[in-house]
């Protein structure tokens, strides 16, 4: 089965598609057979950042029909084992995709046979962009340190958790789950999700198992991007432990990204930066973070079945 | 993990219960940066009533837990409700400080400095030799190194301290008048000799003196 992960963030430009574009690379430089999907369907440019000005197929020709299956519209970048689905050239309405349409897509999504497959997530906190996370077995927070990134990257982790939930409890009990809540605390179905788990658990115990579980399997992670040197390089950790003590989510801290000039000289000359640059102290840190997120990938995987052994 | 609300001082500034008073301080600069006003990491995470709080619970866990009486008592708090163990609990390790130097130790048997000059006044005062011999009308020089050598003084050390030479020092005890300096340098090496060995000095260099004159002129 493949490994899928979203890439998000709250805020626009805060450096998502740089990171899955070169992200994806590092990867199927490792060796592994690895697909990059432009999900950003709005605003795709997944496909400028890793060098493809001119993607032959994009998603599009998958949701029209005009292709067969997800599969065929995926094209080859000048790196081995990376593969892109881009969202180039789409219709103009395609940012709005219905329902069907979309479940559609993430089924199809989800049966691609890769090793690993990279969603790059649009911005924003819209049903288009976090139903995403939850086909995903882990999701990449990308932030810059400015208060206005982190404050949209604290807006979409919430979203993501209350998604979470909302697909273990079924729409009738939500709703009454909601008006508990709201009873409790006013505050609960906005900002504190953690508040609202602990209710389902006093609730339902059984449900709230199966929403813990839920919840510790797929992987929060966090990076923080463009970090200039007068940056407190501990602020991705801290906000990492600020999750963990009140949301009560184990999220795991993936690496500081050094900011440098020389990204916007690759974007402008559309070639990825790892290949652009690559000993500059960012492609370092990129190296350094895809590291980092393959340790995870092993540890996670020695967790699940230790806790698979215990459930039998 | 225990919910924040519902955590203890320790768990909330994530110590051990047997944090010394530095930990604790460290732990307080380290997690107070977390959540004061202008911190990044915690923008917006918090609305300032909720921070308000975060804030005041926090001042309240490390003002109990940094003095020694009120941590006592909370830990007994703690104790008593079975969250914390005995064995678990802050015990002052440091040791009292130890002087690297230790300038009244005295060596088993050894006087010290001090000592020694009154134990040479007592002698000087109640050896009735040394009175006998001070009473006389003319004091020769082999008197003189009789009181030394009953005081115990051996004449180096005579000379270490009045830093009279030792060869002054000996023609004044075995009287050899042709090494004399004028007399004045010599009535200022006895005074300095009798000063050491605390006989009376007048005394010491009148009954000397007056024995040089009477030898003088035989």
């Amino acid at each position: 089965m493949s490994n899928i992960w979203s890439i998000g963030g709250g805020k626009g430009g805060s450096g998502k598609s740089f990171f899955a574009g070169n992200l994806g690379i590092l990867l199927a430089r490792k060796g592994y057979r690895t697909l990059l999907i432009d999900a950003d369907l709005g605003a795709a440019n997944l496909h400028t950042i890793i060098g493809i000005p001119h993607p032959e197929k994009s998603i599009s020709d998958f949701i029209n029909k005009k292709a067969g299956t997800l599969e065929e519209t995926a094209v080859p970048a000048s790196t081995p084992n990376l593969f892109l689905i881009s969202g180039a050239m789409n219709n103009l309405d395609i940012a709005n995709l219905a329902y069907e349409q979309k479940m559609r897509l993430m089924r199809n999504i989800a049966r691609l046979p890769y090793e690993y497959i990279l969603l790059d997530l649009g911005a924003g906190t819209s049903f288009n962009t976090i139903d995403y996370f939850m086909i995903s077995h882990a999701g990449i927070f990308v932030t810059t340190p400015e208060p206005t990134s982190i404050e949209n990257i604290y807006r979409l982790i919430r979203s993501v958790y209350f998604r979470k939930i909302r697909q273990v409890v079924k729409t009738h009990d939500f709703r009454i789950l909601t008006e508990e809540a709201g009873k409790r605390n006013s505050s609960a179905t906005v900002s504190h999700p953690d508040v609202f788990l602990q209710m389902v658990k006093e609730l339902d115990p059984e449900k709230g198992d199966t929403l813990e579980r839920e919840l510790q399997a797929f992987q929060f992670k966090l990076t923080l991007n463009q970090l200039r040197k007068q940056d407190n390089p501990k602020t991705g950790e801290l906000i990492c432990k600020i999750i963990e003590r009140h949301l009560g989510l184990k999220m795991s801290f993936a690496g500081n990204i050094s900011f440098d000039d020389h990204v916007h000289d690759s974007v402008c000359r559309k070639v990825s930066f790892v290949d652009c640059y690559p000993y500059t102290q960012t492609a370092l840190d990129l190296r350094e973070c895809c590291r980092t997120l393959l340790e995870d990938v092993e540890k996670h995987a020695i967790v699940q079945a230790v806790q698979k052994r215990v459930d039998a | 993990m225990k919910r924040h609300g519902e955590q203890n001082h320790y768990e909330l500034m994530e110590i051990s219960p047997g944090a010394s008073p530095l930990e604790i301080r460290r732990a307080y600069k380290k997690i107070f940066d977390l959540y004061q006003d202008d911190s990044i990491a915690s923008y917006s995470f918090f609305s300032e009533r909720e921070r308000r709080e975060i804030l005041a619970r926090l001042e309240e866990a490390y003002l109990t837990l940094i003095d020694a009486e009120s941590r006592a008592a909370y830990d007994r708090g703690l104790m008593e409700r079975g969250l914390l163990e005995e064995e678990k609990q802050y015990h002052d390790k440091t040791k009292d400080p130890v002087p690297i130097y230790d300038f009244k130790k005295v060596h088993a048997g050894a006087q010290g400095p001090l000592k020694r000059q009154e134990e040479m006044k007592r002698r000087a005062a109640q050896n009735p030799v040394i009175q006998s011999i001070l009473a006389q009308d003319r004091i020769a020089g082999a008197d003189l190194r009789r009181i030394r050598m009953e005081m115990d003084v051996p004449i180096e050390e005579v000379a270490a301290k009045t830093n009279v030479r030792m060869e002054m020092l000996r023609a004044i005890e075995e009287e050899h008048y042709d090494l004399f300096l004028p007399r004045v340098y010599m009535i200022g090496f006895l005074r300095s000799y009798a000063r050491y060995l605390h006989l009376d000095e007048n005394i010491a260099v009148g009954g000397y003196f007056k024995r040089v004159e009477e030898r003088k002129q035989v």
